[in-house]
């Protein structure tokens, strides 16, 4: 059975339709990561999942039950780390996890021992003792993570986790996911770096509240029909100006001291011959997530 | 229910452990309360005395001096100056300078003397209508207790040159004021004072205590817990009722202390009471925080409530000189009971049986808006 199903899922704020005709499910033991710029829904669809937000219309299951539903259990067995500031800021750490342990209802015993395996793993140990709104970013994250698995949840909701995180920390952040997946959780997983939808078992690309591509990350871009290119040599000026005649081309961005374009399927070797009139020469490299994002949004 | 009692004080020691860090509030929960009770007790002082007298004698004889004098003794009018006319003296109270142009007419004294109508003309600035009233009762008795013994002087010199008796029909009003001797306004207005700052702190706290929460982000983690909007509500509020008890003690003293305030009431009725009263304020604020989506739209909310509240509680104006169909609106007004009961049992010692019907009234207040938030309270807190 899934442990987290999405059917059909729309949900309104005013006349503005943040997500539109969502489906997705993530089985147990899966690390699902819904992948979009701003704005594409993605925090709009774990709103729903947890409970916060009504849907406008379509289902939201956790383990089964309607988080929503009076006398549900889902709540007691979700873990959710919001993308906004959600702890305390003027309590500490230690007030902040024993808060959250007590309204989890969680014995004396069970807590101790978890907080202290929780905030070795964190290594947020030596700073017990510091108010959360004197936390770096990336330290602030692992709190608020800390807190939502204080229950040992069997499904966990994570909103942008890496979003202003320094890099050891998200890195560190990035293997503690792994070790609970792992372990038989569920993970559901928003962010908004593409390059992050390869550490996860399977990705929803979402686009202005739509899914455009789900499946293995791996597969998604191996499956790409289009074509990519790194150019070399040639003037910047004049070859923004093909580039963005041709319509073949979907898109062209700067990769260090090149161009990375992403071509129309088929349209290759059509372009390498126009571009050789300008003394550019054209190279094709795999295509990564980015590119897919790319060539799916322009179809 | 032991889970339900841990999870109730964890809300109730985390809401403690965030006001008692954030200074401002200790401020606003004690010594606010102190302060504005001292302030705002002398500034209700309904009382007028020393109302500022422009004097015009035009008569200037040794009758108008001295009954300048005794109209002056007392001190509720009090001379600021001379006019040399009645049109000087009207500028005067124009520019504020008086309330009151007293006018003497020439030949004043010599009127009294030969027992003719004398005539004394007060002009009065009717812009605080209770001063200028207050003024023309003071001017007005002191005349008319004058003419009386004028009177009775006239009859018993007439009686003397015809031998025949000379007393005159006479009738005293013998006062005796219960509960308020010396019917000091102050006293009267402490208990109804109280009450306003134990609403408007206990309002405004719960009121932003929740829309804080909400605006921060960190109720979005508390929703996703197990806690049941009850008691997450019942934990929130539990401190700041300790709060408004002990603002309340700190109020009696202060009444009793600097304004010399009686304590008749029973110490049982009197938390009862409030203990009631802060239940329909705090859940009143709860309320308001359902509505607003920002402390700033809570702080409004509270306002709007709070001051028909205040204006509509009988506590600075009398219920039964409010427009008549404005007066059953003060029957859902929190304070408006509150109020009485204060004053029935501080100043009237009145018992249970006598505050039975605004006690009951509170309670059920209290049931409605509690009951009413909690259930409003998951819907209203999600976007």
């Amino acid at each position: 059975m899934s442990a987290l199903v999405v059917e059909g899922l729309r949900r309104d704020h005013g006349a503005h339709t943040a997500v539109s005709g969502l489906s997705f499910a993530v089985a147990p033991g899966e690390l699902y990561g819904l992948v979009g710029p701003d704005g594409a829904g993605k925090s709009t669809t774990i709103g729903c999942l947890a409970g916060l937000m009504r849907p406008s219309a379509g289902s939201v299951r956790v383990l089964g039950e309607d988080p929503m539903a009076r006398g549900s259990h889902a709540r007691e067995r979700l873990g959710l780390m919001p993308q906004e500031y959600s702890l305390y800021g003027d309590l500490t750490i230690a007030e902040n996890l024993r808060f959250f342990g007590q309204l989890f209802g969680l014995p004396r015993r069970a807590f101790d021992e978890r907080r202290a395996r929780l905030l070795g793993i964190t290594r947020l140990a030596r700073f017990e003792d510091r108010r959360a709104d004197a936390l770096s970013g990336g330290m602030y994250k692992k709190l608020a993570l800390a807190c939502a698995l204080l229950h040992r949840p069997d499904v966990l909701l994570l909103d942008e986790p890496t979003n202003g995180v320094d890099p050891v920390s998200r890195r560190e952040l990035w293997a503690l996911v792994h070790e609970l997946v792992g372990e038989g959780m569920a993970v559901l997983l928003s962010t908004p770096y593409m390059d992050e939808a390869a550490r996860c078992h399977r990705v929803g690309l979402m686009h202005e509240g739509h899914l455009i591509a789900e499946g293995e990350p791996g597969a998604l871009t191996d499956a790409l029909e289009h074509e990519v290119f790194e150019l070399e040599g040639g003037e910047r000026e004049v070859l923004h100006a093909v580039l963005t005649a041709d319509p073949d081309v979907v898109a062209a961005s700067p990769a260090g001291e090149r161009l990375r374009v992403v071509v129309a399927p088929g349209a290759g070797a059509r372009l390498a011959a126009s571009l050789a009139a300008h003394g550019t020469t054209l190279r094709r490299v795999p295509p990564d997530f980015e590119d897919l994002f790319l060539a799916r949004v322009a179809a | 229910m032991r889970r339900a009692l841990a999870m109730l004080a964890a809300v109730a020691k985390k809401e403690v452990r965030q006001t008692v860090r954030d200074r401002r509030m200790m401020a606003l929960l004690i010594v606010a309360p102190i302060i504005q009770l001292y302030v705002f007790g002398h500034a209700v002082d309904l009382e007028v005395d020393r109302v500022p007298v422009v004097v015009v004698d035009h008569d200037g004889s040794d009758a108008s001096r001295t009954h300048l004098a005794r109209l002056f003794a007392d001190g509720t009018l009090v001379e600021v100056g001379r006019a040399p006319d009645a049109g000087t003296a009207e500028r005067a109270l124009e520019r504020g300078e008086a309330a009151v142009a007293l006018v003497i007419p020439p030949g004043f004294g010599d009127d009294v003397a030969r027992g003719r109508t004398a005539r004394v003309q007060a002009v009065l600035d009717g812009s605080d209508p209770n001063r200028a009233s207050v003024a023309a009762a003071a001017i007005g008795a002191y005349f008319a207790t004058e003419g009386a013994s004028l009177a009775r002087a006239r009859l018993a010199e007439r009686a003397a040159v015809a031998g025949a008796s000379a007393r005159a029909p006479d009738v005293r009003v013998e006062t005796r004021v219960l509960f308020n001797p010396r019917l000091d306004t102050a006293v009267y207005m402490v208990p109804g004072v109280a009450a306003m700052l134990l609403m408007l702190i206990t309002t405004i706290v719960s009121a932003m205590g929740l829309a804080r929460e909400r605006e921060v982000g960190t109720l979005e983690q508390i929703l996703v817990t197990p806690v049941p909007a009850a008691i997450l509500i019942l934990g929130k509020v539990l401190p700041f009722a300790a709060v408004g008890l002990f603002d309340f003690g700190i109020a009696l003293a202060v009444g009793a202390f600097v304004f010399d305030m009686p304590l008749h009431g029973d110490v049982g009725v009197l938390v009862l009471s409030t203990v009631l009263y802060l239940g329909v304020t705090l859940g009143v604020g709860l309320l308001i925080a359902t509505h607003s989506g920002t402390q700033q739209q809570a702080f409004l909310g509270g306002f709007l409530f709070m001051l028909p509240a205040a204006l509509l509680s009988g506590i600075m104006t009398p219920i039964r000189s409010m427009p008549e169909w404005l007066q059953p609106l003060t029957l859902v007004n929190p304070l408006r009971h509150y109020a009485e009961v204060l004053r029935g049992s501080l100043l009237r010692g009145a018992g249970l049986e006598a505050l039975a019907e605004p006690l009951a009234i509170l309670a059920v207040m209290g049931l409605v808006v509690f009951g009413y938030a909690s259930l409003r309270f998951r819907a209203a807190m999600m976007k």
